[in-house]
């Protein structure tokens, strides 16, 4: 992603009055068995009735900017989607260092997680068949 | 001065569920406030890997026993949207009816819980018995108390006879009246406005850098609503957001005691507008698999909610992610709670309205 062009356009968003309504990743699995699969971000902005959102696709270990200087509230998404993603957020406003959840499962909307989980599923599927 | 770290939580008087903040005190004054939730994180948001699109509505409706309805039908919306899906009008106005019923039901147990948390017991029980009828009402037309089960992808389950809405609206303003004098108490009672009036105030400015929702917003100036957009017939009823301008703890319990009163006249006025005539359609039949994404967005009674749904032509879902008004109006109370006193935290807190199980789904 063009870090300068994507915190550009956050910028914009907060001059103009949106406000910072949702950070959303989608793990996305490549139809390729030895590819791994890309993160879809979509920031999410709201005002009044309107809601537009900025979208990015991003490689498994690439790094997204911290949108925390435009938007006090995102610490928190941005917490939310290193400990469940495993996405690296540089500059986080407030970094809650891996203690927002306790989950069973270290990472567990990594490309790898997910696979695992959707091969057993598919498997037991199969064994009740 | 001396600095001390108090561990607020999980487990604390004023919390119905578990939530910690780590209080950096400077003698009784909080200088920072560490939030760690996860200890109900359930990853409901995983199941949708394993649990079919058709069935995935009565996990999504177990995210919490307060906000039940309204996560069951920002589901289905979410699901009609992707499925282009005409729902019959009153399935509609149906669920417009159980939506505010909700609301009632989710700000007397609020009002109740504050009561408990500032000394006023008998307060309390009060509302908490209001909070029964509502229930009631629920048992009645829904079959189920908490969980009610009634939202499908294409309209709703149950119909609700006229002559039922009738006695339902004649119950609601029979409990609008008693709820006045409630009301009255937390308005004009000296202590409970002397311990609430001017503590753990969010300016304007404040709530807007945060971006708070929900009564928190609009106890602070804000007139933002999601139900001002039109949607789910929200255009055909009329109402204005009960917007507040102390931004203190005071006002934001003032706004959700209008708010009872609000619900209970938008509910007359969809009972008033909705086609009348009991056999009606209430469901439309859904066939086929998902393709495509959606954000769909609903005022649960602490605030704006968020749907974010992704199919892929399976009959599993790709991606559902819900984004609560709790989990939005955390960074506003890690903000209130810095430079409290340490004994107004629990009242703070409180007066979010914090729904747990909703922000770690």
């Amino acid at each position: 992603m063009d870090r300068a062009a994507f915190l550009a356009r956050v910028e914009e968003y907060h001059r103009a009055g949106w406000r910072l309504a949702l950070i959303n990743v989608t793990t996305v699995l490549s139809t390729e068995a030895d590819m791994p699969g890309v993160f879809e971000i979509a920031w999410a902005f709201a005002r009044g009735g309107g809601f537009e959102t900025i979208r990015e696709q991003i490689e498994p270990g690439a790094t997204v900017p911290s949108i925390s200087e435009f938007f006090g509230a995102a610490f928190l998404y941005e917490n939310e989607i290193r400990e469940l993603f495993g996405i690296n957020v540089t500059g986080i406003g407030v970094d809650l260092k891996g203690q927002l959840y306790k989950t069973a499962t270290r990472v567990p909307f990594s490309h790898a997680a997910v696979k695992a989980r959707l091969e057993a599923t598919r498997a037991a599927a199969v064994k009740h068949s | 001065m001396k600095r001390t770290i108090i561990p607020f939580g999980p487990q604390h008087p004023v919390l119905p569920e578990p939530i910690v903040l780590d209080l950096i005190l400077m003698d009784e004054k909080v200088m920072d406030a560490i939030p760690t939730i996860g200890y109900i994180h359930r990853g409901l948001e995983m199941m949708v890997e394993r649990v079919e699109y058709t069935e995935m509505g009565f996990v999504v409706e177990r995210i919490c026993g307060i906000c039940s309805f309204m996560h069951g039908m920002g589901y289905c919306v979410s699901l009609e949207s992707i499925m282009n899906v005409e729902v019959p009008e009153r399935a509609r106005w149906l669920r417009l009816i159980w939506a505010e019923i909700s609301r009632i039901q989710s700000h007397l147990l609020w009002l109740g819980l504050g009561a408990d948390a500032f000394g006023f017991e008998n307060l309390f029980m009060h509302c908490w018995r209001m909070r029964e009828q509502i229930l009631d009402i629920f048992e009645k037309t829904t079959g189920g108390r908490i969980i009610h089960s009634v939202n499908r992808i294409g309209g709703v389950k149950r119909d609700i006879s006229d002559s039922e809405l009738a006695a339902i609206l004649a119950q609601l303003q029979e409990l609008g009246a008693a709820f006045g004098e409630t009301a009255r108490v937390f308005e004009t009672d000296p202590s409970i406005r002397h311990r609430l009036s001017g503590v753990g105030v969010l300016t304007t400015e404040d709530a807007r850098a945060v971006d708070a929702v929900g009564p928190m917003a609009r106890a602070s100036g804000i007139a933002i609503d999601t139900r001002l957009s039109g949607a789910h017939l929200y255009d055909r009823v009329d109402f204005e957001p009960m917007v507040e301008s102390a931004g203190d703890c005071l006002a934001r319990v003032l706004v959700r005691l209008r708010e009872v009163d609000q619900s209970i006249d938008i509910i007359r006025q969809a009972i008033e507008r909705m086609p009348k005539g009991d056999g009606q359609a209430i469901e439309t039949r859904v066939r086929g698999v998902p393709d495509g994404e959606v954000f769909t967005r609903l005022e649960q009674p602490r605030g704006e909610v968020i749907y974010y749904v992704k199919a892929n032509g399976t009959r599993f879902l790709e991606r559902f992610r819900a984004r609560t008004p709790t989990f939005a109006n955390i960074p506003a109370m890690i903000k209130l709670v810095k430079g409290s006193q340490l004994a107004d935290v629990p009242n703070i807190i409180l007066t979010i309205d914090p729904c747990i199980s909703c922000t770690e789904r």
